[in-house]
């Protein structure tokens, strides 16, 4: 679980400042700036949601790209290379929870019509201690999942510019920070198409060239390799060895329900323009996130080898390192000698990921931020510009406090990123199923439940990363239960079964919420711009909302 | 995930005897139907629901099924051979994503088939953009 210290780095790795990769990833970045600049945002509406003009194919681009960070694009493969089946439940959970997303949540989140995930829960249970649960939790998980770009982006930093982690770390994270406070989500949702085809065409190219130049495959790497698993050391394949069935499944759980309740995935469903198309753009999203998982398997297979083959045994002792395992597909195309330029391609590739994924990240902190604490509960007559700034502060703050945490990071890529994901799960996903799926869900379940899962997931990370000994988790029975990447598992039904006791023991919802409810599931089509509330309301009649 | 949810039995019941056999085609009103996933309470939502439900169960087999295999039967699991990976290593690295996205695409087909059966357009709402009926294959307006 933990890694090694990042001084050893990349010993396998040529780190030093290389002039072409230097010049692509230089002109890589400052294309997003540009891009940024050109469609940047002068008002919060455009900031948030894009003016909810974003169609099929470009939005399920952004879905990817939003979603591929560098936990996709870097970590998979190490978790595939370093844990071998187990690192499968990484692949399985993140991309099959899209189906569950889909057939229950992406059409009834648009017809709900909210900016954001705490607006829903606050919206939807009438309270605003909820919307801050809500608010609070969209940062922390920003802050946790960033941490993992952050490590990403700083190892493949190195790699390109030579120079040291920290330094890294802090330019790469000065480069996002600086970018989404001059564009925002217009910027960054045009931004997205690109880099998602910046990360895929890297991907595969990488993928590719090394399967071609080392003879691992031709046309078709994503099934080739499986010719090459058994000559491969038996951990690569081998089911269980290092982790057993509970903790394969309690992963792959926490992963698929943290994906239904993840709010900068969410809030993509805001910026298309019918419920039509924010399920066809799941499935696109879905396919365009396919293309890299199935890929991620077969360049951890050709990385293995090749680590096995030119530097040591994978394995064991002196096996390969945590920060070699998060470069491995940078590693391999290095290791396979291919031109500097190119390896420079896939490292771009990396970066293109996690500044992506980070960017939504933070625009999704930002907006809980201003428009759920500070418009909502701090100060109601804020205005577009007091919203604008305290946004742009809170990327500011948080993007600092991310710096700082990834000069140390407590584990790898792909296992930080889980971490956001099982808090997800646990926390938002029930409020978002039982808010969409039973009416009679009130407020006090809401912040029974919420409350819950926020209780689990923190004692979790506290047992296993923060407070753990050299011997392991504080008390090891509870991380049995609840390991921190999977603790949605047995957590999450646990949640929902609080939310629904609370709330068959409390009075019902007022009418009003229902009917919101109800119009959520109606087929009737809505409006572009439309909310189910907007809805509800002219048809009662302007009642005010008194409840 | 699906939590016992005791709810009581009598309103699904008014709801399904009065709405059930005339509300196909005209009037029903939404905002009165309960919702509640157990207990859908509109033809169109029970329909819906149906398709939701079956694919769901055909998901998790997709999803959990080999790792409950390999962990029940590793033996035959490992050993069996397809293209070159063992049977395990297959069917979850390769079958349980593109199963996911196989049954995603499946959805948006049946869910587009049932709103034309319920003649739900999604296309002509807004007289904004004439290019939102070819959204399918990807109308990026803008």
């Amino acid at each position: 679980m933990m890694s090694t210290p990042l001084q050893l780095l990349p010993d396998a790795l040529n780190a030093s400042f290389k002039i072409v990769p230097a010049i692509m990833v230089s002109g890589m970045l400052l294309l997003f700036l540009g891009i940024g600049y050109a469609f940047r945002v002068a008002d919060t509406e455009d900031l948030w949601v894009a003016g909810r003009s974003i169609g099929n194919v470009e939005n399920g681009m952004a879905i990817g790209a939003n979603w591929m960070s560098a936990a996709s694009y870097l970590g998979m493969a190490a978790l595939i290379a370093l844990s071998g089946y187990y690192g499968l439940a990484f692949v399985v959970g993140w991309s099959t929870g899209y189906f569950v997303l889909l057939i229950f949540m992406a059409a009834q989140m648009r017809r709900f019509g909210k900016y954001t995930a705490p607006d829903f829960v606050g919206d939807r249970f009438n309270s605003d201690t909820a919307r801050a649960i809500g608010a609070l939790t969209t940062i922390l998980i920003g802050f946790v999942y960033s941490v993992g770009q952050a490590r990403g982006m700083g190892l493949v930093g190195i790699y390109v510019f030579g120079g040291d982690y920290a330094t890294m770390v802090i330019l790469m994270m000065g480069i996002t920070v600086g970018y989404l406070a001059l564009s925002g989500m217009l910027g960054a949702t045009k931004n997205m198409a690109v880099q998602y085809v910046i990360l895929i065409v890297a991907f595969l190219a990488g993928l590719y060239a090394v399967g071609y130049t080392q003879g691992y495959s031709t046309f078709l790497p994503q099934i080739e390799y499986g010719a090459m698993l058994g000559s491969l050391n038996s951990e690569f394949t081998e089911p269980f060895s290092g982790s057993g069935y509970y903790l394969w499944i309690a992963t792959a759980f926490s992963l698929i329900v943290g994906t239904c309740g993840l709010p900068h995935v969410l809030v993509r469903f805001y910026t298309v323009e019918s419920e039509r198309t924010a399920r066809w753009s799941t499935v696109w999203g879905l396919f365009f996130i396919c293309l890299l998982y199935l890929s991620a398997p077969a360049f951890a297979a050709f990385g293995t080898d090749l680590y096995a083959k030119n530097v040591g045994p994978v394995y064991g002792a002196n096996g390969m390192s945590g920060a070699e395992g998060d470069v491995i597909v940078v590693l391999a195309s290095q290791l396979a000698n291919l031109p500097t330029w190119f390896v420079g391609l896939v490292a771009a590739g990396g970066i293109a990921a996690a500044i992506a994924t980070t960017a939504g990240l933070f625009i999704a902190a930002s907006s809980a931020a201003a428009h759920d604490i500070y418009t909502n509960i701090v100060n109601p007559d804020a205005t577009q510009r007091q919203q604008l700034i305290v946004g742009r502060i809170t990327i500011i703050v948080l993007g600092a406090i991310v710096t700082v945490t990834a000069l140390d990071p407590p584990a790898l890529v792909g296992e930080l990123v889980a971490l956001a994901f099982s808090l997800a799960g646990l926390v938002l996903f029930p409020m978002f199923f039982l808010g969409l799926w039973w009416e009679n869900a009130n407020r006090q379940g809401a912040l029974a439940g919420m409350t819950t899962g926020l209780i689990i997931w923190t004692a979790a990370v506290f047992n296993e990363l923060i407070l753990a000994t050299e011997a392991g988790p504080l008390v090891p029975a509870y991380a049995e239960v609840f390991p921190a990447v999977g603790a949605a598992l047995a957590g999450t039904p646990l949640v929902f079964a609080v939310t629904i006791g609370v709330s068959l023991a409390t009075d019902e919802p007022p009418e009003r919420i229902k009917q919101i409810v109800r119009q959520c599931h109606s087929p009737e089509p809505m409006g572009q711009q439309q909310s189910a509330e907007d809805i509800v309301d002219a048809k009662r009649g302007n009642y005010p909302a008194d409840d | 995930m699906t939590d016992n949810n005791s709810q009581g039995e009598t309103t699904i019941r008014d709801n399904e005897t009065d709405g059930g056999i005339q509300a196909r085609r005209q009037g029903v009103n939404y905002l009165d139907a309960q919702i509640n996933i157990f207990k859908p309470s509109t033809p169109f939502m029970r329909d819906h629901l149906k398709i939701v439900w079956t694919m769901f169960v055909a998901w998790a087999i997709i999803v959990f099924g080999p790792v409950t295999a390999t962990f029940l039967a590793p033996g035959v699991m490992t050993s069996i051979t397809v293209l070159g990976f063992p049977l395990h290593y297959l069917l979850t690295a390769i079958g349980a994503p593109s199963g996911a996205l196989i049954l995603s695409f499946m959805y948006a087909r049946k869910r587009d088939q049932l709103d034309h059966e319920y003649g739900i357009d999604h296309s002509t709402k807004q007289p904004t953009s004439d290019t939102e009926t070819v959204v399918s294959d990807g109308g990026a307006d803008q």
